[in-house]
C-alpha cells in the first residue's frame, strides 16, 4: 500500500472534517446552551448553501464574498427561529423541542423541494477544480480555503467566549440557566445571541461548500447526520469536542471510503455513533448534561 | 359495563360511529377514495402501533421503518423465495422485528430524550444502508416486486374491499391492545415512565425492562404493518420501507392526534392523511412536497398552541355533544328526582 495515497487520504479527511466541524459547532452551542438539539441544523446548511449559490448565480456574487451577505443573514434568520419557534416552548418536555425542531426540518427541506426543485445544482468558478501542490501531495484549493476558515471562525468564536463578557455570559448560561438569570444576565437574549451565532456559522459552512460541492434540498439530512456524529464522539456541548471530533470523522469517513467502500463509509459512522450513545454518552471532551 | 352500557350515549355514540366506520367503505365505490381509506387506516394502526413506546412511554423513536422494513422485506423475501404464504411470513417477520427491537432497545434505551431519539435515527439509517447494499439478498436501489396472484393464502385480493377489511381488523385488533396497555399495571408502569423516569425507578419500576417490553410490542405490530404495506403495493424498495420520512410520518399522526391516547393516532391519520393524499394528487406532479410542507406546519402549529394533541380540544365538544344525546336506561335516570329524594 502506497503511504502517499494514506496520506492523500488522511489530507482530504482532515480538510473536509474542518468544514464538519464548523457545522457540528453550532448543533452543540445550542445543546449546550439553550438545550435544545436541533434536528434542523442541516436544513439550516441547505439553506445556507442555496443562498450562496443564487448569490452567484443571480447577481454573479463571488461564494467567498457572498460570506459577508450570508453572516448576517442567517445570524438574523437564527434569532428569529429561537424567537418564533423554540422560545415559547422551552419550558415543555424534550419530546416537544424533537417535534418542533423536526417539524421544521421537514418544512424547510420541503419549502426548498417546493421552490427550487429536486435539481442537483453546482456553481462553477474559476478555482472549483484548482489544485494546490505541496511535495508529492495534491491540495484542493476550495476545501483548503474551507478548512482555514472553517478553523479560523472557531478560533475566533472561541476567544469570544473565552474573553469577552458576553462570552462569558454565554458559558454562564450554558453552565446553569438559573444561576445566570438570578446573577444579572438576561438569558433570553443568550439564547437568541447563541442561535444566531450557531445559525451565521452554518451559513458561513454552507458558502464554503459551495465551490466544490453540490446543493440539493435534502443535502442537509446528509450532513446534519455526520455532524451529529461528530457532536455525539466529541462531547455535547463541548467546542473542542466538535473540534476535534469533526476533523477524526473526516479522516475515519475519507479512510473508510478509501479501503472499504463509499457506500459502507456511512455506515460506518453510524455504527461508531451507536457505540459512543451507548458506552461513553459523554463523548471525548462532554460534560455530563445528558438528561 | 354490561348491555346497558350501550343504552348510554357514551356507549352508543362510539359503537354507532364503529358500525358506520366499518361499513363506510361499501359506499366508496370510486378506487381513489378507497385507496384513500386504506391509507388512513394503515396510518391510524401504525400510529398507533408507535403510541405504545413512543406516545405511553415517551420514548421519541424516528427509527420505525427499520421494524416495518424487517418485516416488509422478510414476509416478501420469504414469499417470492420460497413460496411461503404471506400469512406465516408475516409472523415470522414480527418475530425477527421483535428481536431486533430486544437486541437493539436493550442498549439504547440508556439514553433519554433527544439522544434516544438520535440513536433510532442512526438505527434506522444503518438498516437502510443495509437494505440498500445488499444486493445479493434485496436487489438495492431496485427493490422487489411480488408478482399478482391473487388468493386468500397469497394476501392478494383483487378487491380493494379485502384490504380495507385486513387493515381494519389489524387497526382494530391494535386499538383493543392499546386499551387493554392502557388499564394493565404495565400501561401505568409506561405512564409513570414517561412522566418523570428517575420518580419511577425509586417507586420500584424497573424502567428498562417496561420500555423493552413496549418496545417489542410496538416493533411487532409495525412489522405486520410492513408486509401489509408489501402486500398492497405489491413493490418495496428501501428509499420507503427505511426512510426518516415513513418513521416520522408514524409519530406525526399520534402527535397531531394526541399522544399517549388510543384515539389519538386514529384522529391524527383521518385529518393528515387525505389530507396528504388530495394534496398530493391534485398538486403532485407540479409542486412536490407540499403535502409535507403542510404536515410540518400544522405540527408547529399543534406543538406551539395545542402540545396535548387535538383530540385534547375535541375532547370538551364530545363530552357535550353526549350530554345533548338521550340516555335509553329509562329505569335508571340518575338526574331524575326519584334517585335524589332517595338518598
Amino acid at each position: 500500500m502506497a503511504m502517499e495515497a494514506i496520506i492523500q487520504v488522511i489530507i482530504g479527511g482532515l480538510l473536509i472534517g474542518g468544514v464538519y466541524a464548523l457545522i457540528s459547532l453550532g448543533i452543540t452551542l445550542i445543546w449546550g446552551v439553550v438545550g435544545i438539539v436541533n434536528f434542523a441544523h442541516g436544513e439550516f446548511l441547505m439553506l445556507g448553501m442555496y443562498a450562496s449559490y443564487w448569490l452567484f448565480h443571480l447577481m454573479g456574487i463571488d461564494p467567498y464574498l457572498s460570506i459577508l451577505i450570508v453572516t448576517p443573514l442567517f445570524f438574523l434568520f437564527g434569532v428569529l427561529i429561537q424567537r418564533a419557534i423554540f422560545q415559547p416552548i422551552l419550558d415543555a418536555p424534550h419530546l416537544t423541542h424533537v417535534f418542533a425542531s423536526f417539524g421544521l426540518a421537514i418544512l424547510l427541506q420541503n419549502l426548498a423541494l417546493f421552490f427550487w426543485s429536486p435539481d442537483v445544482r453546482s456553481i462553477k468558478t474559476t478555482y472549483s477544480s484548482l489544485s494546490l501542490r505541496a511535495g508529492d501531495f495534491m491540495i484542493s484549493f476550495p476545501r483548503l480555503v474551507a478548512f482555514v476558515a472553517a478553523v479560523g471562525i472557531m478560533l475566533g468564536i472561541h476567544y469570544f467566549l473565552k474573553n469577552t463578557y458576553t462570552g462569558r455570559a454565554i458559558r454562564a448560561t450554558s453552565q446553569d440557566p438559573s444561576a445566570a438569570l438570578l446573577m444579572g444576565i438576561n438569558t433570553k437574549r443568550i439564547f437568541l445571541l447563541a442561535f444566531g451565532i450557531a445559525s451565521a456559522c452554518v451559513g458561513i459552512a454552507g458558502a464554503l461548500l459551495i465551490p466544490f460541492y453540490y446543493v440539493f434540498p435534502s443535502v442537509g439530512a446528509y450532513f446534519v447526520l455526520t455532524a451529529f456524529v461528530i457532536v455525539v464522539l466529541g462531547g455535547m456541548g463541548s467546542m473542542t469536542g466538535a473540534f476535534f471530533g469533526g476533523l477524526i470523522i473526516g479522516v475515519i469517513e475519507a479512510m473508510s471510503g478509501y479501503f472499504i467502500s463509499i457506500a459502507f463509509k456511512e455506515g460506518i459512522y453510524y455504527i461508531i455513533f451507536w457505540f459512543i450513545l451507548i458506552y461513553k454518552p459523554t463523548g471525548l471532551f462532554g460534560r455530563a448534561r445528558l438528561s | 359495563m354490561s348491555h346497558r352500557f350501550f343504552l348510554r350515549p357514551q356507549g352508543y355514540v362510539p359503537f354507532i360511529a364503529l358500525v358506520f366506520f366499518a361499513f363506510s367503505p361499501f359506499l366508496l365505490q370510486n378506487p381513489f377514495y378507497l385507496n384513500i381509506f386504506i391509507l388512513t387506516i394503515f396510518y391510524a394502526a401504525l400510529g398507533s402501533a408507535w403510541n405504545i413506546i413512543g406516545g405511553y412511554g415517551g420514548q421519541l423513536s424516528i427509527g420505525h421503518a427499520a421494524f416495518f422494513g424487517i418485516g416488509a422485506y422478510t414476509s416478501t423475501l420469504l414469499y417470492v423465495q420460497l413460496g411461503l404464504s404471506p400469512w406465516y411470513g408475516m409472523f415470522l417477520g414480527a418475530l425477527l422485528s421483535t428481536g431486533v427491537a430486544a437486541i437493539v432497545g436493550y442498549p439504547s434505551f440508556r439514553l433519554r430524550g433527544p439522544f434516544f431519539a438520535l440513536s433510532t435515527i442512526a438505527f434506522g439509517e444503518v438498516l437502510h444502508l443495509v437494505a440498500l447494499n445488499w444486493r445479493s439478498l434485496t436487489k438495492g436501489a431496485e427493490g422487489i416486486s411480488i408478482q399478482f396472484k391473487p388468493a386468500m393464502s397469497n394476501m392478494l385480493f383483487v378487491n380493494k374491499l379485502s384490504y380495507v377489511y385486513l387493515i381494519l381488523g389489524f387497526l382494530f385488533f391494535i386499538l383493543g391492545v392499546v386499551l387493554k396497555i392502557e388499564r394493565s399495571r404495565f400501561g401505568y408502569y409506561l405512564l409513570a415512565l414517561r412522566e418523570d423516569e428517575d420518580a419511577a425507578r425509586v417507586i420500584g419500576v424497573n424502567t428498562t425492562r417496561v420500555k423493552l417490553l413496549a418496545l417489542m410490542i410496538s416493533a411487532f405490530f409495525t412489522s405486520l404493518g410492513g408486509t401489509f404495506y408489501a402486500q398492497y403495493y405489491l413493490l418495496i424498495d428501501p428509499y420507503i420501507l427505511f426512510s426518516i420520512e415513513f418513521s416520522f410520518q408514524l409519530a406525526l399522526v399520534s402527535i397531531i392526534g394526541g399522544v399517549g391516547t388510543a384515539l389519538g393516532p386514529i384522529i391524527g391519520s383521518l385529518l393528515l392523511t387525505p389530507l396528504g393524499e388530495f394534496l398530493r394528487a391534485t398538486l403532485g406532479g407540479k409542486h412536490q412536497g407540499i403535502h409535507w410542507i403542510i404536515y410540518a406546519a400544522i405540527l408547529l402549529l399543534v406543538v406551539r398552541f395545542i402540545p396535548q394533541g387535538i383530540i385534547e380540544g375535541m375532547k370538551k365538544k364530545y363530552q357535550y355533544l353526549l350530554s345533548l344525546l338521550p340516555d335509553f336506561r329509562f329505569e335508571k335516570k340518575d338526574s331524575s328526582p326519584k334517585s335524589d329524594h332517595e338518598k
